[in-house]
């Protein structure tokens, strides 16, 4: 997978930082008008791709955790979520568990069962193979 | 219910083949041997055991026209075999390979066959009347890793195969002497042998079971991450669909018409796979008994089953065993299924009938007569 190449290098990773903020202002002011599952969706698009820094993924997963930590009713989330969406929500959730923090993988595992319920072990396959999305 | 026949014939199976007349059924135990059974009043005979490979045969291939049986092994070689009187008689091929032989497949016109290799390379072999000897010319320096599939366009030409390395290629196989200018048409119309029309770069993890539909407009694989592929307009700008699904992988696929596609693989259940009015591909069931109300709760207690396992409380009171089989889910196979192969009724193009062999050592005949809701699609 190496031959894919086009991995951001860090004169990118500026700009990809200012993305990430002004996305994390918009998952802000989402929540505040209690949407969370607008913000999450926000939170799930553009992650950054390709990338190799590791201050750009930690960035953006501070983010995107912001907007899981504020999913209360998760029935209701995946109901109103695009399917699209189910393999790389898949994919921060193992990023999630990865952190061994209480709150945080007892939310993941929360939404995971809801998940894998949904749309099956094949999500699960989907999220591990993914080489495109850097989280 | 669609599957017609069971037939437990060994502990486990890597790849199996049907006689021309579908009398005779030729499969290898996941060993070096190639065993053939008849059905003779009701019962499987075991009536011939192929015996040169020195390692597990990976394919077999038995040509509808001919009689010939071609088989591909670990040993990094093919055999053709011939049936001579009573007994199959076989010729080695020297494939030239350093690596496994992994899979192997006739030609539509059964003059050429192909076999795909651990050594990233794909052998075309054809006979040498003057030489008696089947020789094969290899496409080289094209794959990144091994061929687990390939797969014959009705027109002889082109060969489309799928590797490791994720991606699908379509290649000419256009060799001077074998095929004649007039079967060259498409895309393929001034291509030399080797040449490759297309690289399909769809999947991000291992791509296998590629097939072409009967008229050979469509083209589908899958790759090991719960997704298929399909491929219209093979050629400069091909128009390709990705559909996911959510359950686990695929390893085989079989189109059994111009509109309806049958998987098999991991999930021990063969999966239909069709095509609406305006050829948007999606899932449509599983083949069997398996209901699929039951879906939602069948994770739970698998769940629970693992838990049980991890805090050493057997729920079930059994599984001493090391090998577990993988979970049945009430369905006919009871473990991987890694083959599926068409039986096809002279002159007509729609497949009725298959069968599947897989991991627990089954061979299962599928019939698609009688299944209303899939009618429409064949």
């Amino acid at each position: 997978m190496a031959a894919t190449g086009g991995f951001v290098e860090t004169d990118n990773a500026e700009a990809i930082i200012t993305r990430i903020e002004h996305k994390s202002r918009k998952i802000e002011s989402l929540l505040k008008q209690s949407k969370p599952v607008e913000a999450l969706k926000t939170a799930l698009e553009g992650s950054p791709p390709m990338t190799r820094d590791e201050r750009c993924k930690s960035a953006n997963w501070i983010v995107v955790h912001r907007a899981i930590m504020a999913i209360k009713d998760v029935d209701g989330l995946l109901s109103s979520l695009d399917a699209e969406y189910y393999d790389i929500l898949m994919k921060y959730l193992y990023r999630g568990l990865s952190t061994g923090d209480r709150p945080t993988c007892d939310q993941c595992l929360r939404i995971h069962e809801k998940l894998t319920e949904r749309a099956g072990l094949g999500c699960i396959l989907r999220s591990l193979a993914d080489t495109v999305n850097a989280v | 219910m669609a599957a017609i026949a069971v037939h437990q014939f060994a502990q486990c199976i890597t790849c199996h083949a049907w006689s021309p007349d579908q009398s005779m059924v030729a499969f290898c135990p996941n060993n070096n041997e190639v065993h053939i059974y008849r059905l003779s009043q009701d019962k499987w005979e075991k009536v011939h055991v192929l015996q040169k490979h020195d390692q597990i045969v990976s394919g077999i291939d038995w040509s509808a026209r001919s009689n010939r049986i071609v088989t591909a092994s670990h040993d990094r070689n093919s055999y053709v075999w011939n049936l001579e009187g009573s007994e199959w008689v076989p010729t080695l091929v020297i494939l030239r390979l350093n690596r496994a032989a992994l899979c192997v497949q006739w030609s539509p016109k059964e003059n050429k066959f192909a076999v795909g290799s651990g050594a990233k390379t794909v052998c075309i072999c054809y006979y040498e009347q003057e030489n008696n000897w089947w020789v094969s010319k290899l496409i080289r320096k094209r794959h990144d890793s091994s061929v687990t599939g390939v797969a014959w366009h009705p027109n002889n030409i082109l060969l489309a195969t799928t590797s490791t390395d994720g991606k699908c290629r379509v290649f000419s196989t256009f060799i001077k002497g074998v095929d004649t200018k007039d079967s060259r048409t498409g895309p393929s119309s001034d291509s030399k042998f080797g040449e490759q029309i297309l690289q399909l770069d769809l999947s991000l993890s291992w791509a296998f079971g590629v097939k072409w539909s009967p008229s050979g407009n469509t083209l589908a694989y899958v790759g090991h991450n719960s997704m298929i592929y399909f491929v219209d307009d093979v050629g400069p700008s091909p128009l390709a669909q990705n559909v996911a699904f959510r359950d686990l992988p695929l390893r085989d696929v079989l189109f059994v018409s111009e509109r309806m596609i049958v998987g098999v693989g991991f999930d021990c259940s063969p999966m239909v796979f069709a095509a609406d009015e305006r050829g948007i591909w999606s899932f449509v069931r599983f083949l069997g008994e398996r209901k699929m109300a039951s879906s939602g709760s069948k994770y739970g207690s698998q769940f629970s089953e693992a838990f049980g396992k991890l805090y050493g409380q057997s729920k079930h009171g059994v599984s001493t065993d090391a090998v577990e089989p993988s979970r049945s889910r009430g369905g006919v196979h009871e473990n991987c299924i890694n083959c599926i192969v068409p039986l096809r009724q002279p002159g007509i193009s729609t497949v009725m009938r298959f069968s599947t062999s897989g991991l627990d050592g089954k061979v299962v005949v599928w019939d698609l007569e009688n299944q209303a809701d899939l009618s429409d699609y064949l």
